[in-house]
């Protein structure tokens, strides 16, 4: 009788733990992200993410579990994205997913993951077609590409005298995600731009695009350009003298954007969606740029390394509270119990619902201000 | 003045453009293999040329001429050791050995350089020159000197020379050539190796105006192949022509019709020229006899 009471007690346990990419010691996390390619660049938010985990598990992982991540690449490549989540599904059979950049690889996967079930939290891409309308699984992690437009709109506007304005953008998903919520608020405010401009990806010149805008004569550029783009643009509007500001994506960073350009002054006027509590070198963010140092120290730190690190410590609490038994229902119910977290990483706290998986709803904007990256809440006021 | 701008940074784009199809020409001409793959050196030419000015700290031009010299034996490499040995194989085997050998380059160029988009220090460290309102940048008047330099070159020492003449006749009969005593081997692989050199020059000129990455090399291929398409399959002068048009298209189609079209022009020329004049500008029918 002793004997079948301990073979139950082990069946109960082990079924206890028996949820997918759970095990006694371990809680397995994929993380999927763009780390070859062109767009690679964006894969350093997975790599921060990865870091952080890292960091966790030194401080004694969650309930007395490691986290173990499972990262995947697929080249910001919608079908080896879809091969990448079926694969950590299925295949490596991971607790929950947390990763991607790349708005358009997320949504090809999304039907996947909505079908599996399991929990998604979005650590990088904008599009907020990804998390809305909310499904029981999807939770966004960073501001949606919606937020930043509209930053940038309310930013754009901030100008003093503006009236006319310029759009130079991706014909694709991922650009009209920031591009058209910007010219969405600027029209409640009766500013329609003068001039639209396709600057596809993959171009190296923009002669006749800068030169039609030129003509047009305008008070202020949207750019929603990814980085070689953004480069190309900004060193042909200095070639062609479009002196104007130039208002772009978080797609781009002022450090790296200036690195690519070269100088200073084709920069100079060039602002950017900032979604962090404080400038990337500031004291506030030293912390987790000090954590990404210690696991990749050949890591350079870029605005998109820290970005899903607010996310990632949502997900830490969530399993915390999830208990010494987590599963991915009691995870997606404690995940939809974050109200107004602050990171301290992110401008803006997390909140998530059941109705509103859009987690992050503040950004702020940043600029050059005599040669320094400085974060700005308007136009020409420093926060 | 809109348009000559328009005109004059769409004959700088137009002058890699043909350097890029005219180094396809050469191989194509040469070995009859069309070389998927020749994106790729162009984006092997740009990375080397960064690595010795970037990281190993040499001149630009050392570093240029060392890039070239290199690519130029990778190309003969290429060619000896991977295209030869399927030479009796299937005509879609040089196509699978092309595309293979341009992702394995591109794959060591991720490994290296991976999640970065790499900025070329500037080179040519010259103000713009201004004719009025037209506006010609350093980087333009490099390109505009160098690839006319190197074409000069290439068609004098192709049309003009003993050694052209010699490869004029190999490029007309092989048979004909081996029996005379030349070696055709040899040949194939200095073909292959000028080739993958012009393709180099193409990417050294481009890496101080636009990032790099590793998938550099895939647009140019295209606007590679709608050149030649335009110039006439095998021609040379075809291809330098091809080029210097399709680039100067992209920029008025842009200027004149949409911004939205630029990226389509190479696609559009390709399918224009080979539905009513499949043999280019440039290109002679070939009459087989059976």
């Amino acid at each position: 009788m002793k004997y079948f009471l301990s073979l139950l007690a082990c069946a109960l346990a082990t079924a206890a733990v028996a949820e997918d990419g759970v095990t006694a010691n371990s809680i397995k996390i994929g993380i999927m992200g763009p780390f070859t390619g062109n767009a690679s660049s964006y894969s350093k938010a997975e790599i921060g993410l990865d870091a952080y985990y890292k960091w966790v598990n030194d401080q004694g992982g969650v309930n007395g579990r490691k986290i173990e991540t499972v990262l995947e690449d697929y080249a910001c490549d919608s079908a080896k994205g879809v091969a990448a989540v079926k694969k950590l599904i299925y295949q490596d059979k991971v607790f929950m997913l947390h990763g991607n950049s790349c708005s358009a690889v997320a949504m090809a996967i999304k039907p996947v993951v909505v079908e599996a079930g399991i929990p998604w939290v979005i650590a990088h891409a904008a599009n907020p077609a990804i998390s809305s309308p909310p499904t029981k699984n999807i939770f966004h992690g960073v501001p949606v590409g919606k937020t930043m437009g509209v930053a940038m709109g309310q930013f754009v506007s901030s100008k003093p005298g503006l009236s006319r304005v310029a759009v130079i953008s991706h014909t694709d998903d991922w650009a009209k995600s920031y591009c058209g919520p910007a010219k969405e608020y600027l029209a409640s405010r009766n500013i329609k731009p003068i001039v639209e401009e396709a600057f596809e990806r993959g171009q190296t010149d923009a002669t006749a695009q800068t030169l039609k805008i030129k003509q047009a004569n305008p008070d202020f550029v949207i750019a929603c350009l990814y980085e070689a783009e953004t480069a190309i643009f900004l060193k042909d509007a200095k070639k062609f003298g479009l002196n104007v500001p130039v208002m772009g994506t978080a797609g781009t960073d002022l450090e790296n954007t200036l690195k690519r350009v070269g100088d200073l002054d084709t920069v100079a006027n060039y602002y950017v969606p900032h979604m962090y509590a404080d400038n990337l070198d500031g004291p506030r963010l030293k912390k987790y740029a000090d954590i990404l140092k210690k696991y990749y120290p050949n890591e350079s730190l870029t605005a998109f390394s820290l970005i899903s690190m607010g996310s990632a410590m949502a997900v830490v609490e969530a399993l915390k509270r999830a208990g010494k038994e987590p599963t991915r229902d009691k995870l997606i119910t404690e995940l939809d119990k974050t109200k107004d977290f602050d990171t301290g990483v992110l401008a803006g706290h997390i909140t998530w619902s059941p109705n509103d998986r859009d987690g992050v709803k503040e950004v702020a904007v940043a600029g050059f201000v005599k040669g320094k990256p400085t974060v700005l809440k308007s136009w020409g006021k420093p926060l | 003045m809109f348009a000559l701008q328009l005109a004059l940074s769409g004959l700088a784009q137009g002058a890699i453009y043909a350097l890029v199809a005219l180094s396809m020409c050469v191989v194509n001409r040469a070995t009859t293999v069309v070389n998927f793959g020749h994106g790729d050196l162009v984006m092997a030419g740009a990375f080397v040329v960064y690595l010795f000015v970037v990281l190993a700290g040499l001149p630009f031009v050392a570093s240029a001429i060392l890039a070239v010299a290199l690519l130029f034996i990778l190309g003969v490499l290429i060619e000896l050791g991977l295209i030869e040995r399927i030479k009796a194989g299937p005509h879609i085997g040089f196509a699978l050995m092309c595309i293979a050998f341009g992702y394995v380059l591109r794959g060591i160029a991720r490994a290296v350089w991976g999640r970065e988009v790499l900025p070329m220090p500037t080179v040519f460290n010259l103000p713009p020159v201004f004719l009025g309102e037209l506006v010609i940048t350093a980087d333009a008047l490099v390109i505009f000197a160098a690839v006319g330099v190197l074409l000069i070159a290439f068609f004098l020492l192709f049309y003009r020379s003993s050694a052209g003449r010699v490869m004029q006749a190999l490029c007309q009969s092989e048979r004909g050539a081996a029996l005379v005593g030349i070696n055709v081997r040899a040949f194939h692989g200095v073909m292959w190796g000028v080739g993958a050199a012009l393709g180099a020059v193409g990417g050294v000129l481009v890496a101080p105006i636009t990032l790099l990455h590793p998938g550099l090399g895939a647009s140019f291929l295209i606007k590679g192949f709608a050149a030649m398409t335009l110039g006439g399959f095998g021609s040379f002068g075809g291809a330098v022509v091809g080029g210097l048009v399709l680039g100067v298209a992209e920029q008025l189609v842009g200027g004149y019709v949409s911004t939205k079209l630029i990226d389509i022009t190479a696609y559009l020329v390709i399918i224009l020229v080979l539905a009513l004049r499949p043999n280019g500008l440039f290109g002679r029918a070939i009459a087989e006899k059976v």
